[in-house]
């Protein structure tokens, strides 16, 4: 049989097996992420063209390919679109089904615009600290910073995309070169390090003394990696005049000299500036008598914004997020012994899709579904008139 | 219909409310003797709520002993009064057997000896103690997710030894017989010992062994409050202001005077070692006048839930869903008007139990219908139970009612083996604690499930009826229409459910989807349920086939309800337990059979294809 497009992509066969490997990917992704953690199981299996199932339990593996999501996705949207140009054509007793599958596409576009335009990250406020930025956890950046007059700062950061082994980071005078970067890694002092250490030493700073080995990547979701680099700083036309081990597991910079200035450099989480700053005023959390079950969570905060002169107080608490400068703020933990506190920062221009679409989808299937029942009762009483 | 009929369709439903009202009575009357029936509805704190004493005792029975009654010729009667023996009378209450231990590695640790009903008592375990605790110790320290079916055994008997021993000391300090005296002369001792304190602070020629000796008391009280996660007396303000009773012991120096509170659990335990009732009525009934004038919500509210606990009206349901689906059964066979209408009377009573039991808990807990795991259940048959009702009046053919009557009393099984895992009026942790999104999403998604089960539910009944030949075609297309009715209604409410909780998740964190277990588990109902229509309408399936497609509707769904929980990963895991693993497994593997009778074809000449209803 000649193989028609057309009719193929507007096919409810082609739908109902597309929905059917939907179901196939995301059951397998759902196992998979106990093993895998959300955030891998959600680039190898949703945001994937082929997904690779390792259908052998334990440690042998053996993989088959399923379509992916986006692949999936794609599909799907190409079918739906051609369905409804082949079928539906604008009409008003179609009106129900236009609404409910532009309501699904609606809710697709946004779940990838969310993908692509949204932005998570997170704020780690102490009591009585005020900060202006905030961090991403899961990348780092290496900063190389110059104290200038007056207090402020001239800050070089080099995302972790950048980083790798020989990358050579120019700062005007000197040269900052990366002997070794490792994406995950264990350090040790000298004295308790294995044969799976490096040889590479540090010769100044924090990391004097210690040994770093190379680690495979976190995968499970509360863990972080630990990032390190053996960084050397090489003055213009000259050797190097010393090596640092930079690392996001040393709280604070490690200082150096170059170019006749004082310097400071880091790993550290990739920040985020904002122009306005938050102050933690107070942080409590309640327990229910004699349980640690959390009866609230809930941060007061001051905002201030030199620019628009604010100086407002503020709570934020479960299920009562702070929306603030095109971003939003959730109350999402604490930490030591709650005097800190930690806000998830979401910026979604499209947060509303979803809200739009399920208003439109649940309408339309509503009146599809009355329409059904409403025949349905009538052909019963045409047959047999109630007694 | 004539009249005997008429009235057999009557007179069932009206035994039915005759087994009700005796079941109600027997739960109100008044005990003779020791009243413990008031003693039960005594207001404490625990596990964070203000709960009577009757439903922390019928909880931890549930929990240690997986019933609510106690084995032995003179064991207590009720919860209530094997608390009060437990508290008053501890020496007695330690030779009830009521831990049971299955696993033999267990029982060899313990070195018993395999007992008839499998069940030890305290004084029976108490020697192995020494044995117990290091293994204990050594299982806790590791992840739970990797433990046994011995380790868990362990931990879970270890667990229950400690709240049984912490029970022990919420209402009474064990080894002292005479606590009011006891308490009074804490009081005065004390009070010495202070006033012997400030001569020694004024420099003035003090009493060094009063205050030693006061000081050795005050250690014991002190030591006594570590020992009970209870709080018994109602002080300062709000749901936070309930001290434990050696607390209050402690707080009754500064006043002077014992907290009423205090004084009344002092005098019952006394008036219960002594066997006086008058002595301990009176002190009840005094106790009792004190909350109704300071603490009169508590106290009405503990009434209630004790009642309810007494009447257990999802247990009544149950036995009228058994009669009803006898009755629906019957009907095809026998007095088919008859006991169709019995049938569906006697489901509408056991419905109104149904109803007023989820209307007692919401206004209980003050929040919507479901709030655990253990009221989705309740819920999921509920709303069953109305879908089914409705398809009852429209078909008139007994099989709303047999199925309705089916998913009832499976999801109320289901509800009683969850509750034996806690107190299922718990409260809400913080995130949850919004009655709004409670409201819609949860209600929503649950009768997303309860409809899914529902028509996979009247589907298996198509297939098993189609194995003892073809099915008239009048009972074929009124199934069809309420599986296909269903159906829509299923796709409506687990749609909108799933989308409700992304938009709480967005509200709560920011994050509309998160590829979370129990989010992926509803949306795969959905998208079956969407196969379900779209195949029917592609006319890619018949009527066999939407039914063998509807039973899989079951496995997709039971799935989605316990089995995201079981994976320990994700927003909802509770964590794995072999029973339920079992049971789910189980389950499943039902479904299949059933689908695979659906795929055996028939014999005889072709079908004509039915009436395929497309949409629009």
């Amino acid at each position: 049989m000649a193989f028609r497009p057309f009719k193929f992509f507007s096919s409810l066969r082609l739908t109902v097996t597309l929905l059917g490997f939907a179901m196939v990917l995301i059951f397998v992704a759902t196992i998979t992420q106990v093993e895998l953690g959300i955030h891998e199981v959600q680039a190898k299996f949703f945001r994937s063209w082929i997904a690779w199932w390792d259908v052998m339990p334990g440690a042998k593996k053996f993989f088959i390919p399923i379509p992916g999501g986006t692949l999936l996705g794609i599909l799907l949207i190409i079918n739906l679109l051609a369905a409804h140009s082949a079928r539906f054509k604008l009409r008003w007793n179609k009106a129900g089904m236009i609404v409910i599958h532009s309501g699904i596409l609606l809710m697709l576009l946004g779940e990838i615009f969310t993908g692509l335009l949204g932005r998570e990250a997170q704020m780690v406020v102490n009591e009585g600290q005020t900060l202006n930025y905030s961090t991403f956890p899961r990348e780092v950046e290496l900063v190389v910073i110059r104290p200038d007059a007056d207090g402020l700062e001239t800050v070089t950061a080099i995302p972790q995309a950048r980083l790798k082994d020989g990358a050579e980071f120019p700062l005007g005078g000197f040269t900052v070169t990366i002997h070794s970067y490792y994406p995950n890694s264990e350090i040790l002092p000298e004295s308790e390090a294995t044969e799976k250490f490096d040889k590479t030493r540090a010769t100044e700073g924090l990391g004097k003394g210690y040994a770093v080995r190379r680690k495979p990547r976190e995968t499970v979701d509360d863990r972080r990696d630990l990032t390190t680099a053996v960084v050397d700083v090489i003055p213009d036309g000259g050797k190097s005049q010393g090596r640092w081990l930079l690392s996001n597991a040393f709280k604070g910079e490690q200082f150096f000299e170059a170019a006749g200035r004082p310097w400071k450099m880091s790993i550290r989480p990739r920040r985020l500036y904002h122009p306005f700053s938050i102050k933690l005023l107070d942080f409590s959390h309640d327990l229910y008598l004699g349980t640690d079950v959390p009866k609230n969570f809930s941060s007061k905060i001051k905002i201030l914004n030199p620019g628009t002169g604010e100086n407002r107080e503020d709570l934020i608490y479960m299920n009562h997020p702070l929306r603030y400068g095109g971003l939003t703020f959730y109350q999402a933990g604490f930490e030591n012994n709650d005097t800190t506190t930690i806000f998830q920062v979401v910026r979604n221009p499209v947060w509303s899709l979803p809200y739009i679409s399920c208003a439109m989808v649940g309408l339309g299937l509503i009146w599809v579904f009355s329409q059904h029942l409403i025949k349905a009762i009538a052909r019963r009483n045409k047959i047999s008139p109630t007694p | 219909m004539s009249i005997l009929r008429k009235t057999t369709a009557w007179l069932i439903p009206a035994l039915c409310l005759l087994f009700i009202a005796s079941a109600v009575i027997k739960a109100t009357r008044s005990s003779t003797g020791l009243d413990f029936k008031n003693f039960g509805m005594l207001p404490v704190v625990s596990n964070g709520r203000v709960q009577p004493l009757d439903s922390l005792a019928r909880n931890a029975l549930l929990s240690i002993h997986g019933k609510q009654g106690v084995p032995g010729d003179d064991a207590p009667a009720t919860p209530a009064a094997w608390l009060a023996e437990l508290n008053f009378n501890p020496a007695l209450a330690d030779t009830r057997k009521i831990f049971p231990i299955h696993h033999d590695d267990l029982l060899g640790l313990t070195k018993l000896t395999r007992d008839e009903e499998k069940s030890y008592s305290y004084s029976q375990l108490l020697p192995a103690f020494p044995a117990l605790q290091p293994e204990a110790r050594r299982i806790g320290a590791t992840d739970s997710k990797t433990w046994s079916p011995y380790e868990n055994a362990l931990m879970l008997l270890t667990r229950n030894l400690t709240r049984y021993n912490q029970l022990k000391h919420a209402l009474a300090l064990p080894g002292q017989a005479h606590l009011e005296s006891e308490f009074t002369l804490f009081l005065t001792e004390i009070g010495a010992a202070l006033a012997e304190s400030d001569k020694q602070t004024r420099g003035e020629r003090f009493n060094e062994s009063t205050m030693d000796n006061a000081s050795s008391r005050v250690r014991i009280v002190l030591d006594w409050a570590t020992m009970t996660e209870v709080y018994t007396t109602p002080s300062g303000n709000g749901a936070d202001g309930w001290r434990k009773l050696p607390d209050s012991l402690t707080d009754s120096v500064e006043k002077g005077a014992l907290h009423p509170a205090t004084l009344a659990y002092s005098r019952l335990g006394d008036a219960y070692r002594a066997k006086d009732s008058t002595a301990f009525n009176s002190a009840l009934k005094v106790y009792r006048a004190w909350l109704l004038e300071n603490r009169p919500d508590s106290l009405r509210k503990s009434s209630a839930e004790t009642l309810f606990n007494a009447i257990a009206p999802f247990y009544l349901s149950m036995v009228l869903y058994v009669l009803a689906f006898l009755c629906a059964i019957f009907s095809w066979l026998w007095l088919e008007a008859t006991l169709r209408q019995a049938a569906f009377r006697v489901l509408l009573i056991g419905f109104t139990l149904h109803t007023l039991g989820l209307l007692t808990r919401m206004m209980l807990e003050g929040r919507p219908p479901v709030t655990n795991l253990y009221s989705s259940a309740i819920f999921i048959g509920w709303g069953a139970i109305i879908l089914s009702s409705v398809l009852e009046l429209f078909h008139r053919n007994a099989i709303g009612t047999a199925v309705a009557s089916v998913v009832g009393f499976t999801t109320l099984l289901i509800a009683h083996h969850l509750s034996l895992s806690g107190d299922t009026l718990e409260m809400m942790r913080a995130v949850l604690d919004t009655n709004f999104w409670l409201a819609t999403h949860v209600v929503v998604i649950t009768l997303g499930y309860a409809s899914t089960f529902l028509a996979g539910t009247i589907a298996i009944v198509y297939l098993i009826r189609r194995v003892y030949g073809k099915i008239p075609q009048s009972t074929a297309s009124s199934l069809r229409g309420m599986v296909y009715g269903v159906i829509c209604f299923a796709t409506l409410a687990s749609f909108v459910g799933t989308v409700l909780g992304g938009i709480w998740a967005d509200q709560s964190w920011g994050r509309f989807w998160g590829w979370d277990p129990k989010e992926n588990g509803a949306l795969l109902i959905v998208i079956w349920n969407a196969i379900i229509l779209h195949a029917r309408w592609g006319g890619m399936v018949r009527e066999r086939g939407m039914m063998v497609m509807a039973v899989f509707g079951n496995i997709v769904t039971s799935w989605s309800w316990f089995g995201t929980n079981m994976l320990g990963i994700g927003l909802h895991s509770y964590g794995f337990t072999d029973a339920a693993f079992f049971w789910l497994s189980i389950f499943m593997i039902s479904q299949v059979l059933v689908m695979a009778l659906g795929l055996i074809r028939e014999r005889g000449p072709m079908v004509p294809p039915d009436p395929v209803e497309l949409p629009g």
